[in-house]
C-alpha cells in the first residue's frame, strides 16, 4: 500500500483551495478529506503543468481549472505513475531537444527544396488552356494598350513563326514607354514599344522574342507564380520580414537560373532559324552601357537582380556566332518598317495611363 | 485575512516573480526550434512563454495559470489562413485582372470594400484574442471568458474607427476609449463581469499635443529655412555645413519629439482605460507614466538592435513584467462567491490575430 501524500487542490468549480490526501492505487487515485472523498481519477488523465516554486503541478483532462499541487514533493511511488513533465512539447520531449532540432532542420531543408524545385515540374503538368484562362483572369487584354498598326502584327508573327513558336503562344506589342518584354501566364508574350524603338535591326527583336519564347515553352511564369505561393505558405509561419527575405532570396536564385536557361534556348532557336545572334549581343552591349557603372561591385550586385548583367549576356550571344554560317535577316526592310510603326500607326492604341 | 476572503491592497495585489536568467533557456530554445521548424514551433514557443510568465505572476495569494496549448494556436491559425487569407488573396488576384482590363473604378471599389472588411475582421480578431486569453487564464481554478463571439463588436469597432478618422482625426480618443469599453464590458472572470468606463475627455489634452506638434514643427522648418536661406543664396555655393547638420538634427529631433508625445498619449490612455476598469468588487489601476513607457520602449529597441535582433526574444518577457509591475487592484474578493465561469470556452486560439500579424500588446 502506497502511503498518502498531501496535495493543494482546486476542483475547478469553486475558488476555495483544499488540502486533501492523495491516496494512490495502481492506475488511479482518490482525494480524501475528513468530510469526504473525490475520485477515482486515472493517473493517465493527468496533464503536467508549470511547477510552482519547484512543486510539481498537474491538471486533469477535460476538467479545466482542476489541479493538484504536490506541496510536500512527489513521492517516488507516485512519480512513477504521473506523466512526465512537459518542457518543449509532446513530440520533442519524447525524442530529445537535439535529435528533434536536427530532424526538423533536415525536414525544413527538404520542404524548402521541394517548394523551390516542384513548381517547375507541376507547371509543365498544367494544361496550357488552364494556364491561359488563369492569365486572362489576371491580366485580360492589357486594357486596350495592344498596338495593331497595318502590317505590324503580320511582321511580328513572321518572326515568331521563324523561331518555331508553339501554337498556344501569342506575341503582341503594347504601347508602354519602357525597354522591356514580358511573358504572361498562358504563353502571352508582350514586347514594349520602346524596345522596338531602341532596337537597331529586326534580328535584335528576334533575339529578345526568342528569350521570351524560352520562358513560355518552359512554363517559367506559371512555375514562378506557384513557387512564390508555395514559399509564402511554407515560410508563412516565420512571420513578417524573416519569411519575406528568405522567400525573396530563394526565388531570386531560381529566377536567375531560369533567365540564363531562357538565354540558352534563345541561342538555339536563333541558330535553327538562321538568324544571327550577333545583333542580340550588340543590343545587350548597348543596354550594358546604359546600366550604371558599378565596377567590381556590379558583378557582385548582379546576383541580387533577377536578370544577369547585360554584359555577361552579350558575351554569351557573341560566342554563339558560328563563322561561315549564312544568316538571313529576321525581316525584310518593309516588314521591319511596319513593325516599328505598329503603335505609331495605330490611332486606337491607348498609352500608359493609370486612371485611379 | 479571514478564511475565504481575500483583500487586494495597493502594496502589491499583483507581483511578477520571474527572473530573466531563468527565462533565457526557454527563450533561446524557442528561437532555435522556431527556426528549424520554419516557424511552426512559434505557437508552442508562445505557449511555453505564457506558461512561464503566468506561473510567475501572483495576484493576492495565488499565481496565475496558463492552460492554453500550442496545438490550439496552430489550429486557429490554419483556420484563419484557409477561411480568410486565401480567399482575400484570390480576390486580390481578380482585382488585378479587373484593373488590367481598364476597369480601375470597379477595382478600386472592390479594394475599398476589402479594406473595410479587413478593418472589421481586425476588430473581431482583437476581441476574440482577449476572449481566448481570458478563457485560458486560471486563478484559484477559475477562468474568464465572454458570452459573445465578437462579430457584433467587429461592426461597432468598424464604424467607430471610421468616425474616429472623421473631423481630421480629432475623434480618435473617443473611438479608442469607447471601443475599449465595449470589448471589456463583454468580458468576464468567474461570475463577475468586467466594467469599463474609460472617458475620452481627460485624454484630449495629450491627444491635441500629438496632433499639433507636427504642425508646429513644420512651421518651425519653414521659419528655420527662411532664416538661413538668404545667406546661402550665393549662386553656385553649396549649402553651408551648419545648415545641413542643423537640418539633420531637426529631422532627428522631430521624430524623437513626436515619439515622446505619442508615448505620453498612450501612457495617459492606458492609465485611463485600466484605471476605470473593474471586475465585480475589484477595481484596477495602472501606474505607468510616460517616462516608464519611454524606458520600456527605449530598452526594447536597444535590446533588439544592440544584439542584431536576437534580444527581441526577451521583448515579450519585458512587456509582461512591465505590465504586471504597474498593474494595481483594490477591493475585497469573496472566494466563496467566486464560482466557475459559465461562458463557453473557445475551441481554438487567436488565429485571426496571428493571420493578420497584429501585435499582442
Amino acid at each position: 500500500v502506497i502511503p498518502g501524500v498531501r496535495v493543494g487542490h482546486y476542483d475547478g468549480v469553486s475558488a476555495i483551495e483544499r488540502f486533501p490526501m492523495l491516496m494512490a492505487g495502481d492506475a488511479t487515485f482518490m482525494l480524501v478529506e475528513s468530510d469526504g472523498q473525490e475520485g477515482p481519477f486515472a493517473f493517465a488523465d493527468l496533464e503536467s503543468r508549470e511547477p510552482i516554486r519547484g512543486a510539481p503541478v498537474f491538471g486533469l483532462k477535460k476538467r479545466p481549472g482542476w489541479r493538484i499541487v504536490f506541496v510536500e514533493g512527489l513521492p517516488v511511488a507516485v512519480a512513477a505513475r504521473v506523466p512526465r513533465a512537459k518542457q518543449y512539447g509532446g513530440l520533442i520531449d519524447r525524442i530529445g531537444l537535439w535529435p528533434a532540432t536536427l530532424g526538423f532542420a533536415a525536414l525544413a531543408a527538404l520542404v524548402l527544396f521541394a517548394a523551390v524545385q516542384l513548381p517547375t515540374v507541376v507547371a509543365r503538368l498544367v494544361p496550357t488552356g488552364v494556364e491561359r484562362r488563369m492569365g486572362d483572369l489576371m491580366i485580360g487584354d492589357f486594357g486596350g494598350r495592344v498596338c495593331n498598326g497595318p502590317g505590324g502584327q503580320a511582321a511580328l508573327d513572321a518572326i515568331a513563326h521563324r523561331l518555331g513558336a508553339p501554337d498556344y503562344v501569342e506575341v503582341h506589342v503594347v504601347k508602354i514607354p519602357v525597354v522591356n518584354a514580358v511573358t504572361l501566364p498562358g504563353g502571352k508574350i508582350l514586347l514594349f514599344d520602346k524596345l522596338l524603338q531602341q532596337a537597331n535591326s529586326p534580328d535584335e527583336v528576334a533575339g529578345v522574342m526568342a528569350h521570351e519564347l524560352g520562358h513560355a515553352k518552359h512554363r517559367d511564369v506559371l512555375a514562378g507564380l506557384l513557387r512564390q505561393f508555395g514559399l509564402s505558405v511554407v515560410l508563412g509561419g516565420l512571420g513578417g520580414n524573416v519569411g519575406g527575405y528568405t522567400n525573396a532570396a530563394l526565388s531570386i536564385t531560381y529566377t536567375r537560373a531560369a533567365e540564363a536557361s531562357a538565354d540558352g534556348y534563345a541561342i538555339d532557336d536563333l541558330k535553327d532559324a538562321h538568324i544571327s545572334p550577333a545583333a542580340t549581343a550588340s543590343f545587350f552591349t548597348r543596354l550594358a552601357k546604359m546600366e550604371p557603372q558599378f565596377g567590381r561591385a556590379g558583378t557582385e550586385l548582379s546576383y541580387l537582380s533577377t536578370h544577369p548583367m547585360s554584359s555577361d549576356r552579350a558575351r554569351r550571344f557573341t560566342t554563339s556566332v558560328v563563322k561561315g554560317e549564312t544568316y538571313t535577316p529576321a525581316l525584310d526592310p518593309a516588314q521591319w518598317q511596319a513593325l516599328r510603326g505598329i503603335c505609331a500607326n495605330d490611332p486606337k492604341a491607348k498609352g500608359l495611363q493609370f486612371e485611379f | 485575512m479571514a478564511m475565504g476572503q481575500e483583500t487586494a491592497t495597493d502594496n502589491g495585489a499583483f507581483a511578477f516573480t520571474g527572473d530573466w536568467r531563468e527565462y533565457a533557456p526557454i527563450a533561446f530554445t524557442n528561437l532555435l526550434l522556431s527556426i528549424v521548424t520554419l516557424g511552426i514551433y512559434s505557437f508552442w514557443a508562445r505557449t511555453r512563454t505564457r506558461r512561464y510568465l503566468w506561473s510567475h505572476t501572483r495576484f493576492i495569494d495565488e499565481r496565475l495559470e496558463w492552460t492554453g496549448t500550442g496545438k490550439e494556436l496552430l489550429i486557429g491559425y490554419i483556420m484563419a489562413f484557409c477561411l480568410i487569407v486565401v480567399p482575400l488573396g484570390l480576390i486580390n488576384l481578380i482585382v488585378q485582372g479587373v484593373v488590367m482590363r481598364g476597369h480601375a473604378g470597379l477595382g478600386g471599389l472592390i479594394l475599398v470594400l476589402l479594406y473595410f472588411f479587413i478593418l472589421y475582421l481586425t476588430g473581431v480578431a482583437i476581441f476574440r484574442a482577449i476572449r481566448y486569453r481570458l478563457s485560458r487564464t486560471f486563478w484559484h481554478g477559475i477562468r474568464g471568458g465572454s458570452d459573445e463571439q465578437g462579430l457584433t463588436y467587429g461592426f461597432n469597432s468598424l464604424w467607430r474607427s471610421l468616425v474616429g478618422a472623421l473631423v481630421l482625426g480629432l475623434m480618435v480618443p473617443w473611438s479608442m476609449t469607447t471601443r475599449w469599453n465595449l470589448r471589456w464590458d463583454a468580458m468576464s472572470f468567474g461570475p463577475h463581469h468586467f466594467q469599463a468606463n474609460a472617458r475620452w475627455g481627460p485624454l484630449m489634452g495629450r491627444y491635441l499635443l500629438v496632433y499639433l506638434i507636427p504642425i508646429i514643427l513644420f512651421v518651425g522648418i519653414f521659419a528655420f529655412g527662411a532664416f538661413f536661406a538668404p545667406r546661402s543664396m550665393v549662386p553656385g555655393a553649396s549649402p553651408p555645413v551648419a545648415l545641413v547638420i542643423g537640418f539633420m538634427i531637426f529631422i532627428f529631433g522631430f521624430y524623437i519629439v513626436l515619439g515622446v508625445v505619442a508615448i505620453s498619449y498612450y501612457a495617459a490612455y492606458y492609465r485611463e482605460a485600466i484605471g476605470t476598469l473593474s471586475l465585480g468588487p475589484i477595481e484596477f489601476g495602472f501606474t505607468a507614466r510616460t517616462v516608464d513607457w519611454f524606458k520600456l520602449v527605449l530598452g526594447n529597441l536597444a535590446l533588439t538592435f544592440l544584439t542584431f535582433g536576437v534580444g527581441y526574444i526577451f521583448v515579450a518577457y519585458r512587456n509582461w513584467a512591465f505590465f504586471i509591475r504597474h498593474l494595481e487592484a483594490y477591493g475585497e474578493l469573496h472566494l466563496d462567491a467566486l464560482t466557475q465561469s459559465a461562458t463557453r470556452a473557445p475551441g481554438q486560439g487567436e488565429g485571426l490575430l496571428d493571420a493578420f500579424d497584429i501585435g499582442a500588446f
